[in-house]
C-alpha cells in the first residue's frame, strides 16, 4: 500500500535539490471529498499533495499543456518537469514520447501503481451515499473508505471503481523514474474489452440505434477532446480556426472555406467529431477513460476509442505505450500485417 | 394565487394543460434531463444536468434558408419558431432567476425575434427548494433563495403529500384556472406549513461567495492580477461551465452551407463558449484573450462584474453547475472569494 508520505518526501526533495521545476501530482480541492490536478514549485507545498481513489485525472495532458506553453513563449524547458502518473497514465507519457512530443529528459516520471484496486467512479457512489456527501476518500486493500458526516463508509472497491479500471490489464507504471506501491498486474476484475464485447453482442440495428441516441445527445462542448492528452493537435478539425487567413484572402475565399464539421451539434455533425476523434486515437489511445468521465451528459465514448484499441491489438499485437522505442501503430510495417484487407 | 394540489392530481393537471407541451425532469443516461412528458411527471429530482435555458435559446437556432438557382436572384426563406406553448415543470429558483437575466441580454439592448418568439411561449412551473439539492449550491449568497419566485410563472413547494401551488404571473394563473377543480383552498395549517417549510430551506447552510455587492469593485481592481493564471492552471478549455450554465448567452453564426450546385443552406445560430481558446481569437492568428486565466477571468468577471456594472444584479444565480460539473476542479464560489480576498 502507498503511503503518501513517501510521494511527498520524494515530491519536497526534487524540489529542494532543484532536479524538478515543478511537480504535477494531486491536492484536496474545494469541493468534498475530490482531487484536483496540482501544480508544485516549492519544497514547502509538497505536504499538499494527496493521493487516494479521487485521484482520477490524467495529469499527462498538463505536459502537453506545459510543452505548448514553452513553445509560445520560445522557452527552453530546462530542469524537466516531475509528475504523478497511474499506469494508464504512463502508458499516455510513453505514447507522447514515442511521437516526439517532449524529450524523456523533459519529463521525471513519480509512478504510483493501482495496485489491487483503481480510481473511484463518482457516478457509482452516489447510491451508496444515499445522498450524503463524502468529505475525504482513502484507499485500504481492496476497499475504498469513505467519510460522511453520519460517519465511515467502506465499500468494496470493485463496487464503485471506474469501468476502465476493472478491465486495467496494466496497472503498474512501468515507465518511471521513481516508484511507489506494488507491481499487480494480472489483478483485473473484468476480462480485458468486456464492456465493449458486451456492447458488441447486440446487432447492428440496435447498436445503431444505442449511438444514434447518443450521438444525438452530444452537446459538443468538446470536454472529451480537451480532457485527452493525445488531443494536442495545434488546430482541430473542429474548429473555426483550421483556415490560414492571409492578406490575399477574399471574402469569398473565407465564405466558402471547406469546414469538415459544422458547428451545429446534430447526429451527422456529431458523428463526425467523435468518430474522427476515434480514429485519431487508434494505437495511442491507453484507456485513461477521461473523456468518459468528463462528458457532462455520459455519452460512452470509452466504447468507441476501445473498440480501435481492440483493433489494433487483434490485428496488429500492438498495446499503445508499451514501450518508448518502439514503433507507433500507423507509422509501423510488418511483412506479418494482416493484408486480407487488401483485394 | 394560493391554492393545494394532492400530489395524486398533478398527472390529472398536466393532463388538463392538452393546449400545451409539457416537459419535466426525466432520469436517462444517468443525468435528470427536461423532456416532453406525457400523463405522469416525477418531481424528485435534485436540479437538471442542463439548465432550461435552451427552451428560449436553444443551442442551434436556424434562422434562415438560402438558395441560389444559377442565373436567378438568391432566395432567403426566413425559419420562425413555431407557436407551441411549452410549460416546463420542475425549475429550481435557481434557473426561475436566470430567466429574467437573459430576458435582459436578448430585449435591453436588442430585440432578438427568435429569443422573444420562443420565450413567449414558455411556462416556467418552479419547485422551491426544501433543502439544497446539490452540495455545491449558493443560491443565497448571490441574491437568490431557494424559494424565489423570480422568474417563475407557478411556485410549487412539497409539503409531503401535497404541493402549496402559487400562481407568480398572470400564464401561471392561467395554467392553474386549466385544472381548477382539483386545486383546493389552502387551509390556516397549510399556510403555516409553507411558511415554515421555505423558512427551513432559507436557513439551511449553503456554500457561499462572500458578500457579493463588494464583489464587482474587487474584480475590476484585480484585472491585471497574476491570481487568474493561477486559478486556472488545471483549466482544460472545454465548455461544460458555460453550456451548462443557465445564463450564459454566447453565441456563434455561421452559414451552414449543404449543397453546392445548386448552392443551398442555412444560416444558424448555435451556443458558443468563452472558454474555448479561438473564442477571441482574431484571424491574424493574434488572441487577445491568450491563456486560460485571461478566459477564466473573463467568465467570472462577466458574472460578478460586467453584469452588475450593466443591470445592477450578478449575473450568477448560485445553481453550482459549472462547481459540480467541472473534470478539474474550478470552482467559481472559491475563485471569487479567493480573488476578492488577495485584492484586500
Amino acid at each position: 500500500m502507498i503511503n503518501v508520505q513517501d510521494i511527498r518526501d520524494t515530491a519536497r526533495d526534487l524540489l529542494a535539490k532543484g532536479e524538478v521545476r515543478a511537480v504535477i501530482g494531486y491536492r484536496r480541492g474545494s469541493r468534498g471529498m475530490l482531487a484536483e490536478p496540482a501544480f508544485i514549485t516549492s519544497p514547502e507545498q509538497a505536504d499538499e499533495l494527496v493521493w487516494d481513489p479521487t485521484c482520477f485525472h490524467n495529469l499527462s495532458l498538463y505536459l502537453v499543456h506545459d510543452r505548448k506553453f514553452l513553445d509560445h513563449i520560445r522557452k527552453n524547458p530546462g530542469a524537466p518537469v516531475a509528475i504523478i502518473a497511474k499506469g494508464c497514465d504512463a502508458r499516455s507519457i510513453v505514447v507522447l514520447l514515442q511521437e516526439h512530443y517532449f524529450k524523456r529528459e523533459d519529463v521525471y516520471i513519480i509512478g504510483v501503481s493501482c495496485e489491487g484496486t483503481g480510481v473511484l467512479d463518482e457516478r457509482k457512489l452516489a447510491p451508496h451515499l444515499n445522498g450524503a456527501q463524502a468529505s475525504n476518500a482513502a484507499f485500504d486493500g481492496d476497499d475504498f473508505v469513505f467519510t460522511t458526516a453520519e460517519g465511515e463508509k467502506r465499500l468494496q472497491a470493485r463496487e464503485v471503481m471506474a469501468d476502465r479500471c476493472l478491465e486495467c490489464r496494466i496497472p503498474f507504471p512501468k515507465e518511471h523514474n521513481a516508484v511507489f506501491g506494488e507491481d499487480k498486474a494480472g489483478r483485473q476484475m473484468e476480462a480485458p474489452f468486456a464492456a465493449l464485447t458486451r456492447f458488441e453482442e447486440q446487432g447492428s440495428g440496435e447498436r445503431w440505434d444505442f449511438w444514434s441516441h447518443h450521438f444525438d445527445r452530444c452537446i459538443r462542448c468538446f470536454a472529451c477532446r480537451s480532457v485527452c492528452p493525445m488531443c494536442y493537435c495545434d488546430e482541430c478539425v473542429v474548429d473555426s480556426i483550421t483556415f490560414p487567413v492571409t492578406t490575399e484572402t477574399t471574402a469569398e475565399d473565407k465564405a466558402n472555406r471547406v469546414r469538415w464539421i459544422e458547428r451545429s451539434a446534430v447526429r451527422s455533425e456529431n458523428i463526425t467529431y467523435l468518430m474522427t476523434r476515434a480514429m485519431h486515437l487508434a494505437g495511442r489511445c491507453t484507456d485513461c477513460g477521461e473523456c468518459e468521465r468528463a462528458c457532462p451528459v455520459n455519452v460512452p465514448i470509452r466504447l468507441l476509442n476501445n473498440k480501435m484499441e481492440r483493433e489494433a491489438r487483434e490485428q496488429f499485437g500492438f498495446e499503445p505505450g508499451a514501450s518508448i522505442g518502439g514503433p507507433s501503430l500507423v507509422a509501423s510495417f510488418l511483412d506479418s500485417d494482416p493484408g486480407d484487407f487488401i483485394r | 394565487m394560493e391554492k393545494i394540489l394532492n400530489k395524486k392530481h398533478i398527472d390529472d393537471w398536466i393532463a388538463a394543460l392538452d393546449s400545451w407541451d409539457i416537459l419535466g425532469p426525466v432520469l436517462e443516461d444517468g443525468i435528470w434531463a427536461y423532456q416532453p412528458v406525457s400523463g405522469a411527471v416525477r418531481l424528485d429530482h435534485p436540479n437538471t444536468r442542463q439548465s432550461p435555458k435552451g427552451l428560449a435559446f436553444p443551442q442551434r437556432e436556424i434562422f434562415f434558408k438560402f438558395e441560389q438557382i444559377k442565373g436567378e436572384a438568391p432566395r432567403l426563406t426566413q425559419v420562425v419558431p413555431d407557436e407551441q406553448r411549452h410549460a416546463v415543470f420542475g425549475v429550481r429558483p435557481c434557473d426561475g432567476r436566470g430567466v429574467p437575466r437573459m430576458d435582459l441580454v436578448f430585449t435591453d439592448h436588442v430585440e432578438d425575434n427568435y429569443y422573444q418568439a420562443r420565450r413567449k411561449n414558455v411556462a416556467y412551473v418552479g419547485l422551491a427548494c426544501n433543502k439544497p439539492p446539490g452540495p455545491n449550491c449558493f443560491c443565497l449568497s448571490v441574491g437568490g433563495s431557494p424559494v424565489s419566485t423570480d422568474g417563475l410563472d407557478v411556485q410549487m413547494t412539497d409539503l409531503g403529500d401535497r404541493y402549496f401551488v402559487k400562481a407568480v404571473t398572470e400564464t401561471g394563473k392561467g395554467l392553474m384556472t386549466a385544472a381548477g377543480k382539483l386545486f383546493a383552498e389552502p387551509s390556516a395549517a397549510d399556510q403555516k406549513q409553507v411558511e415554515q417549510v421555505h423558512a427551513d430551506a432559507v436557513a439551511h447552510p449553503q456554500r457561499a461567495v462572500r458578500n457579493v455587492e463588494a464583489v464587482p469593485a474587487k474584480l475590476k481592481a484585480s484585472f491585471k492580477s497574476p491570481l487568474w493564471q493561477e486559478l486556472a492552471r488545471a483549466c482544460i478549455g472545454c465548455g461544460i461551465c458555460t453550456f451548462l450554465c443557465p445564463t450564459c448567452h454566447c453565441f456563434d453564426i455561421n452559414d451552414e452551407v449543404q449543397s453546392k450546385a445548386p448552392l443551398k443552406g442555412i444560416r444558424v445560430r448555435t451556443w458558443d463558449n468563452c472558454q474555448f481558446p479561438d473564442f477571441t481569437m482574431h484571424s491574424s492568428g493574434h488572441n487577445p484573450r491568450e491563456n486560460t486565466g485571461a478566459r477564466l477571468r473573463q467568465r467570472v468577471a462577466h458574472k460578478f462584474q460586467y453584469f452588475p456594472e450593466n443591470f445592477g444584479m450578478p449575473q450568477c444565480t448560485g445553481c453550482g453547475r459549472c462547481v459540480s460539473e467541472c473534470p478539474v476542479g474550478i470552482d467559481i464560489v472559491a475563485v471569487v472569494n479567493k480573488v476578492v480576498e488577495n485584492a484586500g
